[in-house]
């Protein structure tokens, strides 16, 4: 027995003209769509235009919603898609410059008690474009299939309906993905 | 246990680098990494590529974001909005006095038929307009209630003013 999609009865609620649940699948989905597309465009503000589309489009979609697919499933289809077609068209050209920038787009470091030295700093830094190039570097299919594994820990069954594919064309997805990040990032360990 | 790499099972060795396997299956992979130089290998990188994401903070969303979400949801009205929003204001300040006086033409008019015996030969101009202008304001009245009630502005916190 499958576990009850929460997130689909508050959108049938959005449906049903109750505003506050649109708040509620805002708070909760917000942070996850923001990251998930800035690890796909890698970069703030282009993130941070999509998610507002994404959210748009739902919001723009309450009164055809129809629950056939969990909602984190379709949230993430509609941000994948979004993020696809901002690759393709030639959005990631800027990406590619603020790679080689030295970006105030790179989020600081948390470290609650001891400040990091200098050194270590720049050991961060770097580790952290190294990934960010690894990543930058997958093709857009594969890109979306590790990032929704890795970081939204979606199941093969919603990665594959999210890329409009079969579950094994799934896994070869990732295989071939994470075979390229462990050649470039095995290093690191 | 056959070797996962043997196998292809690839999907097994992700999980159990990520330590997403049940307890039972960990043990026993536990015990087949240990003795598989291939496993090994593959279990040591992916690892090291998993603790790599991890260290990839994507910061923080800014703190506009819905203030900017909720001004685009306002902004992006439909066409159909566009053609009913003018006749908003038209709907809201004069449809009661305007139904009110089609109710009382649509009554005379009830009334005249009832009551009126037909002239011979009236003016043909006059007797259509007698006879189409309760049609028209019905015919108004009716289209200004389909239009006050499609006509339903999208507040700033995303919520329908029906709500």
């Amino acid at each position: 027995m499958t576990a009850p999609d929460l997130d689909a009865e508050l959108m049938l609620r959005v449906k049903d003209g109750d505003g506050s649940s649109f708040g509620v699948l805002l708070d909760k989905h917000r942070v996850s769509v923001v990251h998930f597309l800035y690890r796909m465009v890698q970069n703030h503000a282009v993130a941070e235009e999509l998610a507002q589309e994404v959210f748009l489009r739902v919001y723009r979609s309450r009164a055809t919603y129809e629950p056939t697919a969990k909602f984190t499933t379709w949230l993430f289809r509609i941000a994948t898609h979004l993020a696809l077609n901002a690759l393709r068209d030639g959005k990631h050209e800027r990406v590619l410059e603020r790679l080689d920038e030295t970006s105030s787009d790179l989020p600081a470091r948390q470290v609650p008690d001891v400040r990091p030295s200098v050194e270590q700093s720049m050991v961060y830094q770097a580790k952290l474009e190294e990934v960010r190039r690894a990543v930058a570097a997958l093709p857009g299919k594969q890109r979306a299939a590790v990032l929704m594994h890795k970081y939204q820990e979606l199941e093969y069954t919603q990665i594959a309906k999210v890329l409009n594919c079969s579950e094994s064309a799934v896994k070869s997805l990732l295989f071939r993905a994470y075979e390229t990040l462990r050649a470039r990032l095995a290093h690191m360990a | 246990m056959k070797c996962p790499m043997e196998t292809r099972e690839y999907e097994v060795l992700l999980a159990y680098s990520s330590h997403k396997l049940d307890a039972a299956e960990q043990s026993l992979l536990d015990g087949h990494v240990e003795s598989c130089p291939a496993c090994r290998e593959f279990v040591l990188a992916q690892r090291a590529v998993c603790d790599a994401l991890d260290a990839w903070e994507a910061g923080p969303v800014t703190a506009d974001f819905d203030r900017r979400l909720f001004r685009r949801i306002d902004e992006r009205v439909s066409w159909f909005d566009r053609v009913v929003r003018p006749f908003q204001w038209f709907g809201f300040r004069h449809v009661v006095p305007i139904a009110a006086s089609a109710g009382v033409v649509l009554m005379a008019g009830l009334l005249l038929q009832r009551t009126a015996v037909m002239p011979p030969g009236p003016e043909r101009d006059t007797a259509q307009m007698e006879a189409l202008q309760p049609e028209q304001l019905e015919r108004a009245l009716d289209e200004m209630d389909a239009l006050s009630q499609l006509s339903r502005p999208v507040h700033a916190d995303g919520a329908d003013s029906a709500m």
